[in-house]
């Protein structure tokens, strides 16, 4: 009997950590929490998006339209709940290390605190993830897709360019 | 002398009537070999009902435990639902979060770019020493 406790209590286990190591599963863990503030935009509402005409022209001069076209998910929280905080915190590093997981940015000044990090390819990025810790605001983002890496890196400088 | 097929062709009344006429004596302790043989078979049957038990115990578990990992699954197969019913709200959204995505890119280049002024002025001095 105790064996077969062991075997139901790992198969459990197993198939809640499964859902919890991956953006989504952060997402669907934390998003109901009091203090948190959660968006989630699905692949079909990406398909939607991706066929609204004047896609280019609600962005400026900026091209959203081929990343967008490409994102499978959108998941955003934003935290001032200290412990969900805490905990959101640490599965995030659970979750990037795994080695699929690639440092793209940290930068850290008075309190603030910004990690980036992405899966996929030499071209092709299959998930971003954001996380930024800002006093006592934590926000959690991450994009899942088939993003192409210049077109990405391309569309968050120019943005960055464009303020 | 009786022959073989004599006696098989007896009827069972038959048998026992003749069974009744002899006398032969019990054999001494038969009756306590025969208590023994029983409790014997009794003490073999207890652990098949407790095998089964068991069996019945695992089967249930993992029943339970099949059960649990398809309610979890489904429910993590079900998703969260979408924030947003009209894609030009959500278009809104996309682009703020890529707004966002970029502020925090431009604070981390800031601090790299304020790193890097700060590496040069030493480099500066030097030179202007050399250069007197």
């Amino acid at each position: 009997m105790k064996r077969i406790a062991i075997l139901l209590a790992a198969l459990l286990l197993t198939a809640t950590s499964a859902s919890a190591q991956t953006g989504r599963g952060i997402y669907q863990r934390y998003s109901g929490s009091p203090g948190v503030s959660a968006v989630y935009i699905s692949p079909a509402m990406f398909r939607l998006i991706g066929r609204i005409p004047d896609i280019q022209v609600n962005g400026g001069n900026l091209d959203f339209a081929p990343v967008i076209r490409t994102l499978s998910g959108l998941y955003l929280l934003t935290s001032k709940n200290i412990p969900v905080s805490t905990k959101i915190i640490s599965e995030v590093d659970r979750l990037v290390s795994n080695d699929d997981y690639e440092l793209l940015m940290e930068a850290k000044d008075n309190g603030e605190a910004v990690r980036m990090f992405t899966t996929g390819t030499e071209s092709i990025v299959h998930g971003l993830i954001m996380l930024a810790v800002d006093g006592p605001e934590t926000t959690f983002i991450c994009l899942d897709g088939k993003m192409d890496r210049a077109a990405l890196e391309k569309l968050l400088l120019e943005n960055m360019n464009k303020k | 002398m009786k022959r073989i097929e004599d006696i098989e062709s007896l009827s069972p009344e038959a048998l026992e009537a003749a069974a009744l006429e002899q006398d032969v004596p019990v054999p001494e302790g038969l009756d306590a070999r025969i208590r023994e043989a029983l409790a014997g078979e009794t003490a073999l049957d207890r652990p098949r009902v407790t095998v089964k038990r068991r069996v019945l115990y695992a089967s249930l578990a993992a029943a339970a435990a099949v059960a649990a990992v398809v309610v979890v699954n489904r429910s993590a197969l079900a998703g969260p639902r979408d924030t947003f019913d009209d894609p030009y709200l959500a278009y809104a959204q996309v682009e703020e979060t890529f707004r966002q995505l970029s502020d925090k890119m431009a604070f981390g280049i800031d601090l790299a770019d304020q790193a890097r002024d700060a590496a040069e002025k030493p480099i500066q001095i030097i030179k202007k020493i050399n250069e007197r």
